[in-house]
């Protein structure tokens, strides 16, 4: 289960990497919340894991209310953003399984890759603000997810945080120059 | 309850100031009220006690709390004599919120609540009307964000010790970009507002921000000490030199005075790196003068530049001698300080940080000039923050002592 979860966790990351339209969006940061609520749950963080599944869960719908009214998966010339996503989630891989010894690789793995792909997603995105408010709450929800990496967890005070991130981005509109 | 209370009433200020921003005179004395409040709130503080009210572990450190300080005194002058084009219910609405901020990334106990502090703020100001776009905007802190978070997950991470060595490597660099500062400076349009462009990053929450890391960095990664010393040393000498060069040699008059922040930067980087009491100390003294004076006197200029009517008064030399940390300004201290440790920790560190210091003049010049003549309230300011700067340079320690150092 936990497993699947932070498979989860890429897959949703590459959704938003690969995607711009709201379905695609919402699809890819649905899945995260549900990967990372289920991480944190499994690590004991009850309260942790009820702010991210609330904040990514507010998010997530009103991504699916706003913005063009399509997938937009794979638009053309998008190679090089499945090529990111792949290399992106080989390398989490690598680093979480191998290089980090400790116990917790998935969540390593879940946070690592969501971390270095919606970083990525944000810093080559200049035209659809959708995407790039999608990614920002995708990336605060794993900032957080990556706090339970530490051995004497850190409460429940970055998940809530995160949490709440997610709900105020979710109400931020900013005008998209391509926008329908 | 003194650390919620200097987040939350701030938050509150901003919030009431954006709710009556239909009514400015209104707009501001709420604004007003709640922000002297949460002010008050940070004076009364007592460093080092951790709060835990609401269920979230909070504690002002010494140092975090007199930069605060210094910061709510810098939006006191600027807001009560702004210049008349320049809306001061906008001003505070923007400077409370960032002093909100700021609090919270004193206060937080974790580096993952500091992080995610960083991340909203950088929404906030990104969201708001300007001249670059919301994506553009917001590369510098999230790629602070994402090398920060990266840096912390592999600080916490069993493995070979080069994970600790990388993690020092991500908090140098995050910390570099969230400020922007060399490499990563960040985009700069001239004709922007202050609030939305850079500038509060580099001149307002950056100085309790880099603290805040290096606080946290220490305990994320303590056996990299040295290595995080050489690091920052190396990028502070790159940004006082080319902070100071750009300053002197770009053409427009905004951007000479993004860069001299740089220049300034480049000075606190080093004393941080030092790792010795007299670096803290040149350190603190460099951010309480980008605080206190640089910062003021940038918002001061800005007219001054659109109108392009240098001066050569003698206020005008007078800004340049304390732009350029001549004595007895504060950062003639700060620079004998410096001069100091450097020769404590390796003399020849001593010998390249003093010829950088001449670096300064000619661009202070510049920058003096750029002033134009002040007049009104722009004046007052001016005046203030000159006094401000000679107390502080001749009078150091009560400001190190409230500090802690």
């Amino acid at each position: 289960m936990i497993q699947a979860a932070a498979f989860a966790a890429w897959l949703g990351a590459a959704v938003i990497v690969l995607s711009d339209g709201r379905r695609g969006l919402a699809l890819g940061l649905a899945l995260i919340a549900v990967a990372f609520t289920i991480l944190a749950w499994a690590g004991g963080e009850h309260l942790a894991a009820a702010a991210i599944l609330i904040g990514g869960g507010v998010a997530a719908i009103q991504r699916s209310r706003t913005g063009p009214d399509v997938w937009g998966l794979m638009p053309p010339g998008s190679t090089s953003r499945l090529v990111l996503s792949i290399a992106g989630g080989l390398l989490a891989l690598w680093v979480s399984t191998s290089v980090m010894t400790g116990p917790g690789a998935e969540l390593s793995f879940a946070a690592l890759s969501v971390l270095g792909l919606m970083g990525a997603r944000i810093l080559t995105e200049s035209e659809h603000a959708g995407a790039v408010l999608t990614a920002l709450v995708a990336l605060a929800l794993s900032v957080a997810m990556a706090s339970g990496l530490a051995d004497a967890g850190r409460g429940p005070a970055p998940y809530v945080v995160a949490g709440l991130i997610a709900f105020g981005v979710s109400l931020i509109r900013v005008a998209e120059p391509n926008a329908a | 309850m003194q650390p919620e209370l200097a987040i939350g009433l701030p938050a509150a200020g901003s919030v009431c100031a954006v709710a009556l921003r239909a009514r400015p005179r209104a707009a501001i004395a709420a604004g007003a009220f709640l922000g002297l409040s949460g002010l008050a709130a940070i004076v009364l503080s007592i460093p080092g006690r951790t709060s835990d009210q609401l269920g979230v572990t909070l504690s002002l450190s010494a140092e975090s709390r007199s930069l605060l300080i210094a910061a709510g005194a810098a939006l006191v002058l600027v807001v009560a004599l702004a210049p008349l084009l320049v809306e001061r219910a906008l001003l505070l609405t923007w400077g409370l919120a960032g002093l909100a901020g700021m609090a919270a990334i004193a206060a937080a106990t974790s580096i993952e609540v500091i992080i995610l502090v960083v991340l909203a703020l950088a929404v906030l100001q990104a969201a708001s009307p300007g001249g670059r776009s919301f994506a553009t905007r917001l590369r510098g802190p999230v790629l602070a964000v994402a090398l920060l978070a990266l840096a912390a997950a592999a600080a916490r991470s069993d493995g070979p010790s080069i994970l600790s060595r990388l993690s020092a490597v991500g908090l140098v660099a995050g910390l570099s970009a969230a400020l922007g500062t060399l490499p990563y400076i960040h985009e700069f349009d001239p004709e922007e507002r202050t609030a939305t462009s850079p500038m509060p990053w580099m001149a307002f929450i950056g100085p309790v921000l880099a603290l805040a890391v290096f606080t946290r960095a220490r305990e994320l990664v303590p056996a990299e000490g040295a290595a995080l010393g050489a690091m920052v040393i190396g990028l502070g000498l790159l940004n006082m030199v080319w902070g100071s060069l750009a300053s002197w040699r770009t053409e427009g008059g905004a951007a000479a005075w993004h860069y001299s922040f740089m220049a300034d930067w480049g000075l606190a980087l080093c004393g941080f790196g030092l790792a010795i009491a007299d670096g803290q100390r040149a350190a603190l003294l460099v951010l309480y003068g980008i605080l206190l004076s640089r910062l003021p006197l940038y918002l001061w200029s800005r007219q001054s530049l659109r109108e392009k009517r240098p001066n050569d008064r003698p206020i005008n030399l007078l800004a340049a001698a304390m732009l350029a940390g001549s004595a007895p300004f504060a950062g003639f201290a700060a620079r004998v300080l410096l001069l100091r440790a450097a020769t404590q920790v390796y003399w020849p560190l001593a010998l390249v940080i003093g010829l950088g210091l001449l670096l300064w003049l000619p661009p202070s010049l510049r920058l003096g000039r750029s002033l134009g003549l002040p007049r009104g309230r722009q004046a007052w300011g001016v005046g203030i923050a000159l006094a401000v700067n000679v107390v502080i340079g001749l009078y150091p320690q009560p400001f190190l002592s409230l500090a802690g150092l």
